[in-house]
């Protein structure tokens, strides 16, 4: 159905985020061109899933990658004169980097090092280098990999510890780079006529975006480009303080809830080998893409295991369609569509005729594809059906809905330490912990410590550090009730006003299971009928509406089909206009920018019926049910489309996981299944 | 009324090519010293001259020169004015000449090179380490870098003026130096590579970076070697006074010519320089002589020495009284100006005149180069450029001009461009600014390149206004001209100490800002000025200038200099780039005492909490005693906790280990809110002890240390240490659920079933027997499941039957229940006939 949406006769194009990929790989190019010769990669392994998004090996080679290893502790030998170092500036790669090249002067090898750190140069590095006494060696120089596009209208940074640095250790590195990203995205697009923002980092992030203006247009004052963008009416910055609930429950859409149960990353899930290529079709997957795998001792392992990365890729039309449901639709969707496709294959059976054969051949490659990615979804819906029906699934989705609904909270609490005796894992305990704090606005003292005691002793005493962090001051969604006094700004934190948002913005819909049908008749259908506080919010702007009670069903009152003529034109921008009280109720800043105000004259005026985008941007990371609700919403009003702009794409796994410092990988999580 | 252009003009080969000495500036004798006594280097592009003494030649005291005994070097505009000069105290000058930018490059016997602008400010840069042996001997100086003969005879190449590294060319194998060289810059050169000519024995060697070629040449040796400025050809000057044009591969000889039958020409010739590309002026005392393609000469006599600098379009030659310009007559001056001229431009000129003389002969002469009009006008534009005198200047713009009116179609950019242009050119002529450019030289080094020429004479104002007149951007003139506004405006003697000094800080300042607010100017970088300011010791000034750089990473390294240690770390943190707070947190941290720099950060409160927080994300990693200090300095007991923690998470050593944890505990305990902390580690490190203890029963065989609770009871029962992990359970309070559970599953995984019998009937399950049923059946132990299901909730059982795949009993189950539309539903989900059949039996047996 969303492939229908895309296809409305409207002559505004989307934002062609496409261009953004074309940067990164032609700044790849001229970072690797700059370096003469044969060269040897070695990877940063946390960019390896992000650089794959970009680009390919055949390009690296084309560009004098004679070898790729990934960047680790140990020995390095080398065959090239040439090393070119990729990596995020961490210091303990620097470190290895130090070290290899020390190893090798001991060994009177000389190679030329380069070192291109993301997205720029750093005193750090080369302070450490100095200190290190190898800076002489090495060329130190910058590829800046910004935003990387995942969908049409999802484009990310790919940062996996953007949450941790920013709330845990307060690091604040991914503002100032994310606020680069986003004067790229003006540089492309036009300065964002209006800032809207929740949270103080997301008021610090504005800030930065703001005070660069008056440089950028100091520069170019004959250039008329560089005005107010036409195709953008604003920038919605959410920082995920904000609504620590969203990622802490189960997401219930299909892409969610891969996500949850098998983890993506950077768009590439591990699936069994023998689900995603059975011999004969094995060519029609590999267009689509098996990501770079650098020949080293990790990707080895990951063939004895016999699982492969599977990209789910935006041009698979099946899982655009698929990835945003709710997953207890996503059976009956995959049995339409296999439906179909029998009958597509019937009819062509039936060809008689030259031009029918013609036009059965023309169709075939495009049926083979289909019917591949129709085997791999039914596959991987068929892993997930299990996972969903454990006791400990059920039990935690039913902890969840009734701490959403502020019902018989101690009796939940119960449930959590019974999960915990049960040995559930780590992570879920812990999140639903958090969900209840923040709901029920802290835990009695008393039940709290018993239920950390219990997390101690179950997973050991090295989760202190853990616990301690989900109740800093910068965090707080771990808190007694009622709050420390020693720490005022505790107590202030831990006021999340969970009950009147709860009414005021329309987040619980009691509904019955059969209304909860294919209409989807809100945003809450991603949570089976809880609505995220992030995207209500963003509705506060964009869809005001939509907050107060549900465009599609009035839609729907009025024709059975929710027919497209009916949709209602997108209201214009005009900030948080109607819901400030309920803003001022969420604890951090407040933030609204007009640069029409700011830039006097440069209004633009927009004709009616105009299609604009709206550039909601997550600061800490966004959640695949985010994202699908988002869709929802630009689905609902023609005129405005959403381009979602994250740090990554998180969920409460890997927040919870990103802070306790314990490196789960996705391999190693599979090494479970 | 100006002498008619072709006054100057003289022919040449038989009256088809005319050349034209130029006056242009006169001035008394005297004004400049005697050129004899001096060794001159000529800037390009109507550029100054550099002098200095030459000691090898006598020198009569008391003439009109003032007498000097140190090495001086003055610079003198083309018009004779004095622009500087300085002394030099280092060791002895071997060569001096201009840069592209119109500094002055210094370089001496030792390998020391100084780079002099305008102003006598000098950076100093040195060939380096062979040339500080061996010395230099000699040196050719080009606009972009210069070659230097080391005193071992090789050749070095310094290219640009930053302070690069010298390359060394082809070592030519000379055993004595060169008798004269020269050089072609590598930007008129085919290679865009250096190229060095060598006068040896009688030949010339070729040397480049990668080799040194001998061209066989047989005249040699040569006094003067002279490439064209063009670089396609070379002027060879023999002791014998011919001169022979070879192309610069040497594969062409072009001209010979004898000097020796010039008649006035006394002893050897001073020099041989280029007059565009085809003619070559070869000087003596006061008598300097073009020599053409075809062997035509031109004499042209002056008064005393004379100096020749070779221009794009001609050669600048300076006397004692005068300085002239002699070039070819440019094409569209001859085509005009030439005596029976028809040229369509020509025409045109004199239809003006005609026209301005009200003659009817001009409608009809205008008619008939109508076809040929714009290329007319075109042509009395360009001749406008090419005149010196502004009267000449209007008179073809205005033949221009009238010529336009008759086509119906003009875009008149060319001629409001060349207008704008004259009158830029007409005012930097003017003999107080001294630059005789021409038109052709001025296109060449771009508008903007006369702009910083202006302002490094510090004529601001011109500048400005030459600026505001081509709108080109003004921030050059205006950052020059702040930082000389600085150096001008030493602190008032008048007012009294420091107050005085503030207030001209303030003064100073304020004019700066109002001049860069109400000019535009805001690309001009305020560090920049302030850096200035600083660097002449106005620490107040450098401050409030710096306050309006809105570039954090502009102001932070400035400011970390000035010693403004705290503003710099809040600059930093208010910019948001973590970079730079890390730039400016390693470098305090270089600078400063440990107490110091903790002191600054803490004292900064939430303002520098970013900068704390990043220090502690550098320490964790990199210093972790630094980080500990900084805990306990500030006395942060959780956050000390934390990182003793995190360090006993890294340890093996048991002992080390438990001691870490130990520690960790005593910081918690010393914080009042966090006693459970405090008794978590303390049962953390009972736990740590124990462990070890079972290590040691078990003989090492198994490990246990480091794992928790739950694992260690697991462990214990794994190995039938049952009466240990009872007595864990106790020690550490396991509750009894999460206890049943752990053994559970341990027994479950030793499959010590009949244990598991004994101990669900040890006492009522805390968990009910549902997980038992539920357990064995996941770990696919459907027999050892099926007695628990009588234990559990009567409503449940018929499901766990079915899961244990015990259809009969579900059956049972239903019919003891009297449920029989759970029967029916079995039924229907029956594996198979067999089991349906049955099942049918019960049902039917209920009835």
């Amino acid at each position: 159905m969303s492939s229908a949406e895309e296809s409305t006769p409207d002559n505004d194009q989307p934002l062609d985020t496409n261009i953004l990929r074309e940067i990164n790989k032609k700044a790849l190019v001229d970072a690797l061109n700059t370096v003469n010769g044969a060269k040897t990669l070695v990877l940063d392994p946390n960019l390896a899933g992000p650089l794959s998004l970009v680009t390919d090996v055949a390009l690296l080679k084309h560009h004098g990658v004679d070898k790729m290893f990934w960047l680790e502790a140990g020995p390095l030998s080398l065959a090239t004169p040439n090393v070119v170092y990729l990596c995020r500036p961490k210091i303990k790669y620097v470190k290895m980097i130090a070290d290899h090249v020390k190893r090798h002067a001991k060994e009177s090898l000389r190679y030329n090092y380069t070192i291109l750190l993301v997205p720029r140069t750093s005193t750090l590095v080369s302070r450490l280098l100095e200190e290190e006494g190898v800076l002489g060696d090495v060329t130190i120089s910058s590829y800046n990999l910004q935003l990387i596009p995942l969908t049409g209208d999802v484009v990310s940074m790919e940062y996996e510890s953007a949450f941790k640095d920013i709330w845990v250790d307060g690091d604040e590195t991914v503002i100032y780079d994310f606020a680069q990203a986003l004067i790229t995205l003006q540089k492309m697009f036009g300065t964002f006529p209006r800032m809207l923002g929740k949270g103080d980092h997301a008021a610090r992030l504005i800030k930065l975006v703001e005070t660069y203006l008056p440089q950028t247009r100091s520069i170019s004052t004959s250039d008329t480009l560089s005005g107010l963008s036409d195709k953008i009416d604003s920038l919605v910055v959410l920082d995920r303080r904000v609504d620590m609930i969203t990622p802490l429950l189960t997401q219930l859409t299909y892409e969610g809830l891969i996500d949850e149960l098998i983890g993506i990353r950077n768009s590439h899930v591990e699936l069994p080998v023998s689900l995603i290529s059975p011999p004969p079709n094995a060519g029609i997957t590999s267009s689509s893409g098996p990501s770079t795998t650098p020949t080293t001792s990790t990707s080895n392992t990951l063939r004895k295991e016999s699982k492969k990365k599977y990209h789910l890729s935006p041009t698979d039309t099946l899982f655009t369609d698929l990835r945003d449901l709710n997953f207890s639709f996503v059976g009956k969707k995959l049995n339409q569509v296999a439906h179909r496709l029998d009958e597509d294959y019937k009819a062509s059976r039936q060809a008689k005729t030259i031009p029918q054969l013609r036009d059965v051949v023309g169709k075939l490659g495009g049926l083979q594809s289909e019917h591949q990615s129709l085997r791999i979804h039914t596959g991987l819906s068929e892993l997930l059906v299990p996972m969903t029906r454990t006791e400990q699934f059920n039990k935690s989705l039913e902890i969840q809905q009734n701490l959403l609904a502020s019902y018989n909270i101690s009796e939940q609490l119960t449930a959590i330490e019974d999960l915990i005796a049960q040995g559930a894992e780590m992570e879920l305990v812990v999140r639903l912990a958090c969900l209840a704090s923040i709901t029920a606005g802290g835990i009695k003292a008393k039940v709290l410590e018993n239920i950390k005691r219990e997390i101690l002793q179950t997973y050991g005493y090295n989760f202190l550090p853990l616990l301690l962090s989900l109740s800093a001051p910068s965090l707080a969604i771990l808190l007694p009730n009622p709050p420390p006094t020693s720490h005022p700004d505790l107590a202030a934190a831990a006021k999340y006003p969970f009950n009147s948002l709860r009414k005021s913005l329309r987040l619980l819909i009691e509904d019955d299971p059969e209304s909860l049908n294919e209409v989807e008749n809100d945003i809450s259908y991603v949570y089976s009928g809880w609505a995220p506080i992030s995207i209500r919010l963003v509705q506060c702007v964009a869809q005001k509406g939509g907050v107060l009670s549900n465009p599609a069903e009035t839609g729907n009152q009025a024709d059975g089909k929710g027919g497209r003529g009916e949709k209602v034109q997108a209201h214009p921008i005009i900030g948080w206009k109607g819901f400030e009280d309920i803003l001022a109720l969420i604890p951090g800043r407040t933030v609204d920018v007009d640069m029409n105000v700011a830039s006097a004259g440069g209004l633009i005026s927009r004709p009616a019926g105009k299609t604009t985008t709206t550039v909601v941007c997550f600061l800490g990371g966004c959640t695949y049910t985010e994202i699908a609700a988002l869709r929802w919403v630009s689905k609902q009003n023609k005129g405005r489309r959403f381009l979602i702009v994250t740090t990554g794409i998180v969920n409460g796994l890997s927040i919870i996981d990103g802070i306790s410092g314990v490196q789960k990988s996705v391999t190693s999580k599979d090494a479970g299944l | 009324m100006p002498e008619h252009p072709t006054a100057t003009w003289q022919a040449m080969q038989d009256g088809n090519v005319f050349y034209r000495r130029q006056q242009l500036y006169s001035f008394p004798a005297g004004k400049l010293p005697d050129l004899s006594d001096y060794i001159v280097a000529g800037c390009k592009y109507g550029g100054p001259l550099a002098l200095m003494r030459n000691n090898t030649k006598l020198i009569a005291l008391g003439r009109s020169t003032p007498a000097f005994t140190k090495s001086q070097i003055q610079v003198y505009s083309s018009a004779g004015e004095g622009l500087l000069l300085f002394s030099w105290e280092q060791a002895k000058i071997i060569r001096f000449g201009w840069t592209f930018d119109e500094r002055l490059v210094v370089l001496n016997e030792e390998g020391t090179y100084r780079i002099y602008d305008l102003q006598g400010d000098y950076q100093q840069h040195s060939l380096g380490g062979e040339t500080a042996e061996s010395g230099v001997v000699d040196a050719r100086i080009h606009e972009n870098g210069l070659v230097a003969l080391a005193g071992s005879l090789s050749l070095l190449e310094v290219k640009g003026w930053e302070g690069g590294r010298p390359l060394n060319l082809a070592n030519p194998g000379l055993s004595e130096p060169p008798s004269s060289w020269s050089i072609i810059p590598p930007d008129i050169n085919i290679s865009r590579h250096i190229e060095v000519l060598l006068s040896v024995d009688n030949t010339i060697y070729t040397v480049d970076n990668l080799e040194s070629i001998d061209q066989r040449l047989s005249q040699g040796p040569f006094t003067h070697v002279s490439p064209s400025p063009n670089g396609k050809s070379l002027a060879l000057l023999t002791f014998s006074g011919t001169l022979l044009v070879v192309s610069t591969d040497f594969q062409r000889r072009m001209a010979e010519f004898d000097t020796a039958t010039v008649s006035h020409a006394e002893g050897q010739a001073q020099q041989v320089e280029w007059c565009g590309n085809d003619a070559i002026l070869v000087t003596w005392e006061s008598i300097a002589v073009l020599v053409g393609p075809f062997a035509d000469t031109l004499e042209y006599s002056y008064l005393g020495n004379i100096f020749a600098v070779t221009e794009a379009d001609g050669v600048r030659v300076v006397s004692q009284d005068t300085c002239d310009l002699i070039q070819k007559v440019p094409s569209s001056s001859l085509s005009i100006f030439r005596p029976g001229s028809s040229s369509p431009a020509a025409i045109l000129y004199d239809v003006w005149e005609s026209f301005s003389r009200r003659s009817p002969k001009a409608d009809e002469s205008i008619r008939s180069i109508r076809p040929e009009l714009a290329a007319a006008v075109d042509g009395c534009i360009d001749a406008a450029g090419q005149e010196w005198e502004p009267y000449w200047q209007r008179r073809l713009l205005n033949a221009a001009k009238f010529g336009r009116g008759f086509l119906d179609f003009y875009n008149p950019t060319d001629f409001v461009n060349m207008g704008q242009t004259l009158k830029v050119l007409n005012a930097v002529r003017y003999f107080e600014i001294g630059i005789p450019l021409t038109y052709a030289q001025y296109s060449y080094t771009s508008p903007s390149h006369l702009v910083s020429r202006l302002t490094a004479r510090n004529m601001h104002l011109l500048a400005l206004r030459i600026s505001t007149f081509l709108s080109l951007k003004a921030d050059v003139v205006l950052k020059h001209w702040a930082s000389a506004k600085i150096l001008r405006s030493k602190p008032t003697t008048t007012g009294s100490g420091k107050d005085a000094e503030l207030g001209a800080d303030d003064e100073v300042c304020a004019m700066i800002v109002d001049k860069f607010k109400t000019l535009g100017g805001t690309d001009v970088s305020y560090a920049e000025i302030a850096k200035r300011a600083w660097e002449v010791g106005r620490t107040g000034l450098a401050t409030k200038l710096l306050d309006h750089e809105s570039r954090a990473s502009d102001q932070v390294p400035l400011l970390l200099s000035m010693k403004e240690d705290h503003l710099a770390l809040e600059k930093a943190v208010d910019s948001g780039d973590t970079d730079l707070i890390y730039q400016v947190l390693l470098h305090l941290h270089k600078h400063l005492t440990l107490g110091t720099f903790f002191r600054l950060i803490e004292d900064g409160g939430a303002r520098l909490a970013p900068a704390s927080r990043l220090l502690q994300v550098y320490a964790r990693e990199q210093n972790r005693d630094m980080l500990r200090d900084f805990y306990y300095s500030d006395d942060r007991r959780v956050e000390s906790a934390v990182l003793a923690l995190d360090e006993a998470s890294k340890m093996s050593d048991p002992a080390s280990k438990i001691s870490a944890v130990k520690s960790a505990q005593k910081f918690f305990s010393e914080d009042r809110d966090r006693g459970f902390e405090a008794k978590m580690m303390d049962e953390n490190a009972r736990l740590l002890t124990l462990q070890q203890q079972l290590e040691a029963e078990a003989d090492g065989k198994i490990s246990f240390f480091g794992l928790s609770v739950n694992e260690t009871i697991r462990v214990c029962i794994l190995n039938g240490m049952l009466k240990r992990a009872d007595k864990l359970k106790t020690d550490f309070k396991v509750s009894d659920k999460r206890f049943w559970y752990i053994k559970l599953y341990a027994l479950t995984e030793i499959r010590d079933f009949e244990g598991l019998e004994a101990f669900s009937k040890s006492k009522r399950s805390p968990i009910g027997y549902e997980p038992f049923v539920r357990h064995l059946v996941e770990k696919k132990r459907l027999k050892e499941a099926v007695p628990y299901v009588a234990r559990c909730d009567p409503p449940k059982r018929v499901d766990l039957y079915v899961r244990c795949e015990e259809w009969r009993m579900a059956g049972k189950e239903c019919k003891d229940r009297g449920d029989k539309g759970n029967l029916q539903q079995l039924i229907q989900k029956a594996p198979n006939s067999l089991v349906a059949r049955e099942l049918e039996q019960v049902a039917s047996s209920m009835k």
